[in-house]
């Protein structure tokens, strides 16, 4: 018999599964475009259309930009962290020692932890009046009196980098361990013989087998940061004076707070374009990476 | 130049004894084959070379100089490995020069010592490559260009061959032959193949379960076995092992209760193994005495030679004889052999019986 199905049947078949994505995906879709070009509120009016009016005032606005340099500080320096801190402490969980694989096991809790926990857990630690973070740092000294981490807009934003890094970077650190392992003995015994010192077989060696698993966590959690916006929403809700408000923060704030679904509209369609040209961007990469790797 | 020894190197992980006690001198330009079943320790001996291991205890020594401490990119000595390790992301040329890149050789020279490599491996047109796009023979020669164009005092090899087809194989221990007689460096040559052991070694170490079981030339080993193990290893087929008896008369077959016609005495009655190989067995034309009755089981013709199976009181018997034999299954035939191919061993120890010396007395 043979295996292949006719074009109709095989659209017949997929048609249920199209039909579900068309309703959840394509019809908001399709409604929030329709919405971005009227002055539609959340309750009340269905909205006139007010052509690209919205577009024009929200790139007008200092607000919109403000928010999209916070939503990328807050993507490139998390992710770096997380990159960096992922591949070091896999590299560590990769040497054998008593207690590896206790260790190994425990790094997946950050990132098994909900992100609301995760969130509530740390504003716990950056608590101005019993913060372990203030205590930790009063009573060796480096402070002197208790500060208000999350209260402070110089301060807001990397505490909350270092929340997120933290509860991300084990994602990272995984994909590299599994990654590690899949480096031939032999091609490290050939390296250590050939006299490369750890660096160069961590560039030459290791990492050329690391890269696409990398390329792959890079994807992802840009894309999740440059979204992100439960962490920040239980933590600071994009205050203080809105130095942690990212673009996710300022949608919701706009559509829901203030109730302008059609501004509201128009920022989220921004904020998805600009995670699909992220998205491109990658995808092109890895497949050139794939490709030229070995 | 230079030579290599090893000094009661044993090495041990918790209880799990991998080698026990190894003594191996190898003098200037020597080709040692280590050869031995896997899991005899024979890679582990490479590794504590190269500086992979720290042996348990005992000394390496290179030129004389214990290099126990030193630094496996500082030993100055080169391997070959079974899987080749190539670096996979990086070009042929690279690959062939990232001992000397990372040693620090300017560029210029290290180019100049690529070349020459790749033109005596015959891999010119390669060298742009990444390892994915080449074939599994032309891998093995960029593997071996690695290690060729550090100049090292000690070329290791650890089963080089062993992912090549037959064809290529063959080739291939031809090639290192050749580089071999040409460059003159010392080496240490690992396999579990013996045809690569006869034909590459200088001399040959025949291991067992961490220990070394007899160390000589490829003609000692084959020719004067020192123990039963290194007689049944080497050789195809293996060694026939016969129970026997020496005793004041001579030598009587257990099974058969034959004796044999031989100048061969013992004092008193000591339970031997008679050892025969194939090829050293051939059809009788008469009245030798030195010969056994058996009956055939099947012959297989190979082309140069006639493979008999064949039964000696019950026991297998297999029998290499001349294409033209007429050897029908069932027949009984009369095989002789001579008295300096064959060889005896003690039951109870595994050691060889010096025979030469029986027959002077």
């Amino acid at each position: 018999m043979s295996a292949g199905l006719t074009p109709m049947r095989a659209w017949l078949l997929m048609l249920p599964l199209l039909a579900v994505m068309l309703g959840v995906i394509g019809w908001p879709f399709v409604d929030t475009l329709r919405l971005s070009f009227t002055d539609a509120r959340l309750v009340g009016t269905g909205g006139d259309y007010v052509g690209f009016a919205n577009y024009d005032r929200l790139f007008a606005s200092r607000a919109f930009w403000r928010a999209f340099v916070v939503t990328t500080e807050f993507a490139v320096v998390s992710v770096f962290i997380e990159m960096v801190l992922g591949v070091l402490v896999a590299l560590l969980l990769y040497q054998s020692f008593r207690g590896r694989n206790v260790l190994r096991a425990l790094l997946i809790l950050p990132w098994a932890l909900p992100t609301v926990v995760n969130a509530l857990l740390w504003r716990l630690i950056y608590n101005p009046e019993y913060g372990a973070l203030n205590a930790a740092l009063v009573q060796t000294g480096l402070l002197d009196v208790y500060r208000s981490w999350l209260g402070d807009p110089n301060s807001a934003l990397v505490a909350l980098i270092v929340a997120d890094a933290w509860k991300n970077f084990p994602l990272v650190a995984l994909i590299s361990l599994a990654a590690l392992h899949a480096v031939p003995h032999d091609i490290r015994a050939a390296a250590i013989v050939d006299g490369a010192g750890a660096l160069s077989r961590f560039r030459y060696v290791i990492l050329p087998y690391l890269a696409g698993p990398l390329m792959v966590a890079l994807v992802l959690r840009t894309i999740e940061a440059f979204k992100v916006f439960d962490i920040i929403w239980v933590m600071t809700r994009g205050g203080p004076a809105n130095s942690t408000r990212t673009l996710s923060i300022l949608v919701y704030q706009e559509a829901f707070s203030f109730q302008r679904a059609g501004s509201g509209a128009s920022l989220a369609l921004i904020v998805t374009l600009a995670v699909t040209v992220l998205a491109v961007a990658y995808a092109a990469l890895i497949r050139k990476s794939a490709g030229a790797r070995f | 130049m230079s030579t290599l020894e090893l000094v009661g190197v044993s090495k041990s992980y918790g209880s799990a004894v991998i080698l026990k006690n190894i003594d191996l001198a190898l003098a200037d330009g020597e080709f040692l084959v280590l050869l031995g079943a896997s899991g005899c320790g024979k890679s582990t001996i490479l590794n504590i070379i190269a500086g992979l291991l720290t042996p348990t205890s005992g000394e390496i020594r290179i030129d004389g100089k214990r290099i126990n401490e030193v630094h496996p990119k500082s030993r100055d000595v080169a391997m070959v490995f079974q899987s080749y390790a190539l670096y996979p992301n990086l070009t042929v040329e690279r690959n062939i020069g990232f001992g000397l890149e990372m040693r620090g050789v300017p560029k210029a020279r290290r180019l100049a010592a690529i070349e020459k490599v790749a033109r005596m491996l015959r891999i010119e047109d390669l060298l742009k490559r990444k390892p994915a796009q080449l074939s599994g023979g032309q891998r093995q020669r960029v593997a071996i260009g690695r290690a060729l164009v550090r100049e090292p005092k000690v070329f290791l090899f650890d089963e080089p061959l062993s992912n090549l087809d037959a064809k290529l194989r063959m080739e291939m221990r031809a090639e290192l032959k050749r580089l071999h007689r040409m460059l003159r460096t010392t080496t240490v040559y690992v396999t579990h193949d013996q045809i690569e052991a006869m034909t590459l070694a200088t001399r040959i170490a025949v291991m067992r379960d961490g220990r070394i079981e007899q160390v000589g030339t490829p003609e000692e080993i084959y020719n004067r076995p020192a123990t039963v193990f290194v007689a049944e290893f080497v050789g195809a087929p293996p060694m026939n092992m016969i129970e026997a008896t020496l005793d004041a008369e001579g030598l009587r077959l257990d099974a058969s209760g034959e004796r044999l016609a031989l100048p061969i005495r013992g004092e008193e009655a000591r339970a031997v193994l008679l050892g025969l190989r194939p090829e050293d067995l051939h059809l009788a034309d008469g009245g030798e005495g030195n010969a056994i009755d058996v009956t055939v089981d099947f012959a297989d013709l190979t082309g140069p030679d006639v493979i008999v199976f064949a039964r000696h009181s019950g026991n297998p018997l297999v029998a290499s004889l001349s294409p033209h034999s007429q050897v029908a299954p069932e027949s009984r035939i009369r095989l002789a052999f001579s008295i300096d191919n064959m060889h005896l061993f003690d039951r109870t120890t595994g050691q060889r019986i010096e025979t030469r010396h029986s027959f002077a007395t």
